[in-house]
């Protein structure tokens, strides 16, 4: 059976992946819950007041930015946490990556119309601009190599169980 | 396997959340006022014909760069707000919610603002004294008559007429706008005598000191575009730059409301 090197390109960049959009995940979830405060306001507070953030891209109805804000600094966080612990890697990656395809079309859609808007990432009012278009398309490249190379090595044996197999 | 892997997760998280701590926004604290204050006093409410739910989406408004600039000391209140002028502000000044309106007349996303949204948290928030509204003028450079319309705003304001006004030149922006108008547009909605004052108040030349220091103040807070939304509750302050649905403001208000 062919041994594969527990170091290569792709695995380099699912590490990169998950270690970037995790701590990304995770950090903009919190900072949407604590609005970056000290001391930090109520939870339904920072909600509503993100909620005004999702309302300004324009795109859902009452009930979809409700749905949104409520739901999506909890998803974060929780899908940062799973992304670092790797367990069911894939099914994973491919939730965040469809959640940053959704955040640059967004982003994209809003900057095209023009929109002078917050972008709503982090707790701290960052205006929306080509920066942040280039920022997201970033990381949704990373997102997307790193879903589809999860996927790749997921076919192979993994390095550092081999060695184990063999042994026993 | 798992196991090995699941500790590199670990470790890997333990090391993200050390570079969390060196993040600024972990140890932001919520930016004060400036403060001083003067005595207020609630601003009588007329009638403002709403066109509102109607009105298109959101317009984009300009952005302007912050710059540094000196600011005057003012007195100190116990509101801890600065510079408020009576006649600009609408509610009760004990109201457990305080919202600060940085505007432009000539920003389209203001007309939206205060087309859409104004008119239904007047009746629901303000008339009834859970919220404070006071309007800040903020004339971004880029837009030619924003400065002389706020000049307008703050004489007719000084005579009690500043809703007329404000909704005068809100709908008709697109008009002064072109034609650099104000003066004609403000003298559709006064009288000639209260005409006449006006123009004699936007002459006298006094009046840019009081929009300098809403200006100052908008940079203490980094506005940056216009129109920017101050809310102040228990203590806190929460800028929100941009247009509000009402319905979403109505939930953030209420949400404030409700803290303890």
């Amino acid at each position: 059976m062919m041994q594969s090197s527990p170091l290569n390109a792709r695995r380099a960049i699912i590490w990169i992946g998950r270690l970037v959009l995790a701590g990304i995940f995770i950090y903009a979830g919190y900072a949407k819950l604590t609005m970056g405060m000290h001391p930090r306001p109520p939870m339904g507070v920072a909600l509503s007041f993100f909620a005004l953030q999702v309302d300004s891209y324009q795109i859902l109805p009452t009930l979809g930015v409700n749905f949104v804000a409520h739901t999506l600094p909890f998803a974060e966080i929780i899908l940062g946490l799973l992304l670092l612990l790797g367990v069911g890697l894939r099914i994973w990656a491919t939730l965040v990556t469809v959640i940053m395809l959704g955040f640059f079309a967004a982003v994209v859609r809003s900057y095209a119309l023009g929109l002078q808007i917050n972008c709503g990432c982090f707790a701290t009012p960052e205006p929306l601009t080509i920066n942040t278009v280039f920022r997201d398309g970033a990381l949704v490249a990373l997102a997307l190599l790193m879903t589809i190379f999860a996927f790749l090595e997921a076919r192979k044996p993994h390095p550092w169980s081999a060695p184990e197999k063999v042994s026993t | 396997m798992n196991r090995r892997r699941i500790l590199a997760g670990i470790i890997s998280a333990g090391l993200l959340g050390l570079g969390a701590l060196f993040l600024p926004s972990f140890h932001k604290t919520p930016e004060p006022a400036s403060p001083s204050l003067q005595p207020l006093a609630p601003s009588p409410s007329e009638t403002v014909n709403s066109r509102a739910e109607s009105e298109p989406p959101v317009i984009p408004a300009p952005v302007v760069v912050a710059k540094a600039a000196s600011r005057p000391p003012a007195p100190q209140s116990p509101a801890g707000l600065p510079d408020i002028d009576p006649h600009k502000a609408f509610g009760s000044k004990n109201a457990p919610v305080i919202m600060e309106v940085f505007s432009d007349y000539q920003c389209p996303a203001c007309k939206t603002l205060f087309t859409t949204t104004n008119r239904r948290l007047m009746d629901d928030y303000v008339t009834s004294g859970k919220v404070y509204l006071i309007h800040r003028d903020f004339p971004l450079p880029m837009h030619a008559h924003s400065r002389v319309a706020a000049r307008y705003a703050r004489a007719a304001a000084q005579l009690g007429k500043v809703e007329p006004v404000e909704q005068a030149l809100f709908q008709n922006q697109e008009k002064w706008e072109q034609s650099g108008d104000v003066d004609g547009t403000v003298a559709a909605v006064l009288s000639a005598a209260e005409m006449n004052r006006v123009r004699a108040l936007v002459k006298g030349g006094t009046l840019d000191a009081s929009i300098d220091k809403d200006y100052a103040l908008g940079q203490t807070y980094r506005v940056n575009q216009t129109p920017t939304t101050v809310f102040h509750s228990k203590g806190q302050t929460y800028p929100y730059p941009g247009v509000m649905t009402y319905d979403i403001l109505k939930q953030f208000l209420d949400q404030l409301l409700s803290q303890k």
